[in-house]
């Protein structure tokens, strides 16, 4: 077997070299009209790509759908690290400050005419796009805003209210919340929720007015007794029974949405869409209701266009006229997720447009009034990692059986080892 | 130790220049082997040499790939040897190695000794379908394998279930997900295994085992005293390959864990060496850091093999 291995090896290196060589295949040709397109999946940025090709038949949009968020940020680290970019990517919330702390991978996008527009956006979702020398690196495209989804015809087996009204009342608080979610197992048998790590703590951990970083830019997630109560939240949750233990996204989880093995799912805006392509048979039978413990946000991305961009102009083209207050209104009555530009709030399309597959929900009123009264925090280099431990942490004590004594100190301690302080 | 014998093969298999080029033939003559043999060691040196040299630079660094480079010369070390998920990682990878390596050799010990019997039928079918395992990719072993020992849809816990035992989530804890990534690795190697040690065997000629029988040894005993001892070279070998190969378990662990692929679970009950390097590399892109791991797992391979050696020595000094 040994002595097969140079041949071989040497094969694979050619096969290597050939597929590295620099300068073949320039995303969208020199025509300086097509650009190359990284997004990630579950976003469906394909409809907003096939809307702008048809509205511009010479201009060719080549997407790639990369893989997750996370694994889109990764690709585009190696790419700007050295191999051949995209001329314009998209880019997950969480994702972005550690790509803001190296302005200098991206085009300033004021120079291409941002200050025009930056107005338009919600003022924290842009600060976040900010560099420290001012540098507009990222427009926003969405704000995922927070509800609940729920199914209807789990809810009444239960006794419980079905319409969005009553079921909205049913939990004003994180603990209502969990004592409905009791009040359901105990009539059916079966999992009320999904999960407490994204369901319960990420949600309440969106709704501070302060997270792992104070307004001085400092890190507090160890001592901030808002970040504390949100955590204690997840642990109440995923140690009284009411969950699933499922992890979002994964392949239990999606089978669990199809088969109705939950009843509840907290569902930002961009979450409906999920929901659609994963369960497409559980039309119909859902609905959605407010969150509880008030205003926040989960989610919401950005368009960047890497400095080494071969087409940056046909990438700025794009999100000149997709992103427009207009564009992502449009958007948002095609894919549903919410703008990020509060002028179209009142606009007619969208607070009175109904969703057949959430049993008509009014989408555009429940995701823009979870962002009245938002209180915007910091988020940092750091936030990614740090909100990854604390689920981490949930998580075991949902589905490992972890003590859930010691999982805030534990959390802590990975943190302090992870991020060095 | 792959990287030293890819080096030294095309060596031995180079032609020797001819005697006659001092004179008439000049210097392209001389020259021609070299230009033979130069693919290989230019490809090598690129794409093998120059990586590992660039790791021990960049170990000394604090490496953000898209943005700055900051030496700071030993602190990636002094941080790892303080690490507690360095040393948690040592202990998966070790745990794993351990609960992999030993049933794996046992079986394929046993099996060889079977499919070496004379009056085995069909010996070329089983000698050959023991080798399916090694031939099917690692990923789809993977996938498969966390399929059926899935805690709600998994076959394994229907069957269990069958007789009253409640689902076992294998990967979320510690001892389930490293026998399950053990059971994988047993999977894929014991065929292989197998064939190594039947290879050797073949060469022990058959009338000693006939002349055991005849004396009437058991078959246990033919196996103790016969089968073991002419194996001896070829179990350190595959020990010693094992070692290896465990040090670099990689896939099964990124592929089992939903939801936490690069800890292998939200404690990482089962991330070994390798997806901590990948991790810290390409997760967190701490390229320093990374590096400095990859250092020392090639540090611990340097002394596997340097063990290696000794033992084969003494067993090569012994007949």
């Amino acid at each position: 077997v040994t002595f097969r291995l140079p041949p071989l090896l040497a094969v694979a290196a050619l096969v290597l070299a050939a597929a590295c060589t620099p300068g073949t295949g320039g995303g969208g040709g020199g025509d300086g009209k097509s650009f190359e397109f990284w997004s990630f999946s579950g976003i469906n940025q394909k409809v907003s790509a096939d809307a702008y090709r048809a509205k511009h038949p010479d201009v060719e949009v080549k997407l790639t759908e990369v893989g997750g968020s996370t694994e889109t940020a990764q690709a585009l680290t190696t790419a700007l690290a050295g191999g051949k970019v995209p001329d314009l990517v998209l880019i997950q919330g969480d994702n972005l400050p550690k790509f803001v702390e190296q302005p200098q991978n991206f085009v300033d996008l004021r120079t291409l005419g941002a200050d025009g527009m930056k107005g338009d956006y919600l003022d924290w979702v842009m600060k976040q796009s900010l560099a420290k020398g001012g540098e507009v690196l990222g427009i926003p495209t969405d704000v995922g805003g927070m509800a609940v989804a729920y199914r209807t015809d789990l809810f009444a087996a239960a006794q419980l209210p079905t319409d969005p009204e009553a079921v909205s009342a049913l939990w004003p608080t994180w603990d209502a919340f969990i004592e409905t979610g009791k009040r359901y197992k105990q009539a059916t048998g079966k999992a009320f929720l999904d999960n407490a790590a994204t369901s319960v703590f990420y949600q309440a951990v969106n709704q501070v007015s302060e997270k792992y970083y104070s307004d001085a830019r400092e890190v507090v997630y160890d001592r901030n007794p808002q970040v504390r109560a949100a955590f204690d939240l997840g642990i109440k949750a995923a140690t009284s029974g009411i969950t699933a233990g499922q992890t979002s996204f994964e392949a239990p989880w999606s089978a669990g949405l199809a088969q109705g093995a939950y009843a509840a799912v907290a569902a930002p805006s961009w979450m409906l869409n999920t929901i659609r392509s994963t369960a497409p048979d559980t039309k119909g039978k859902w609905n959605i209701a407010k969150i509880p413990g008030g205003a926040g946000n989960w989610g919401g991305s950005y368009l960047a266009i890497p400095k080494r961009a071969q087409n940056p102009q046909a990438a700025w083209n794009y999100i000149k006229e997709m992103q427009s207050p207009q564009g992502q209104l449009e958007h948002f009555a095609r894919a549903g997720a919410l703008p990020s530009t509060p002028s179209v709030y009142q606009d007619d399309k969208l607070a009175s447009l109904k969703d057949p597959f959430f049993s008509d929900a009014r989408t555009g009123k429940i995701y823009t009034d979870s962002l009245l009264g938002l209180k915007p925090f910091y988020i940092g280099p750091d936030s990614a990692t740090i909100g990854q431990e604390f689920l981490n942490a949930v998580i075991n004590v949902e589905q490992s059986g972890g003590d859930p004594a010691t999982a805030w100190d534990d959390a802590v301690r990975n943190i302090k080892t992870a991020i060095g302080k | 130790v792959t990287a030293v014998a890819v080096t030294l093969t095309p060596v031995r298999q180079a032609p020797s220049p001819p005697v006659a080029s001092r004179t008439a033939r000049g210097l392209g003559e001389r020259l021609a082997p070299y230009a033979y043999i130069a693919p290989f060691f230019v490809l090598f040196a690129v794409f093998g040499l120059f990586p590992l040299a660039f790791t021990f630079y960049v170990a000394l660094f604090d490496w953000n790939p898209i943005g700055d480079h900051v030496f700071i010369g030993a602190d990636n070390f002094t941080r790892m040897l303080a690490d507690a998920r360095f040393w948690n990682a040592a202990r998966n990878t070790v745990s794993i190695w351990f609960l992999s390596t030993v049933p794996q050799l046992a079986f394929a010990l046993v099996l060889a000794h079977v499919l070496n019997h004379a009056r085995l039928r069909f010996a070329l079918f089983f000698r050959m379908s023991v080798l399916v395992p090694y031939v099917t990719s690692v990923a789809a072993t993977a996938i498969v394998f966390a399929q059926l020992f899935d805690r709600d849809y998994g076959l394994l816990n229907w069957l269990l279930g069958l007789v009253g035992v409640a689902p076992i989530d294998f990967v979320q804890s510690t001892v389930g997900s490293q026998v399950l990534i053990a059971t994988m690795v047993t999977w894929r190697w014991f065929g292989y295994t197998t064939l190594l040690y039947l290879a050797s065997l073949q060469a022990v000629p058959r009338e000693v085992f006939e002349a055991a029988a005849i004396d009437g040894a058991s078959s246990w005993q033919r196996f103790r005293h016969i089968t073991i001892p002419s194996l001896r070279p070829v179990i350190v070998f595959t020990v010693v390959t094992s070692t290896i190969g465990g040090l670099q378990i990689f896939t099964e662990p990124l592929l089992i864990a939903s939801g936490s692929r690069l800890t292998c679970g939200t404690v990482r009950q089962c991330q070994t060496l390798t997806l901590f390097l990948y991790e810290q590399g390409f997760g967190q892109f701490e390229f320093g850091y990374g590096a400095a791991i990859g250092v020392a797992l090639f540090a611990m391979v340097v002394v596997i093999a340097a063990v290696n050696y000794l033992l084969a020595g003494r067993i090569r000094a012994d007949r």
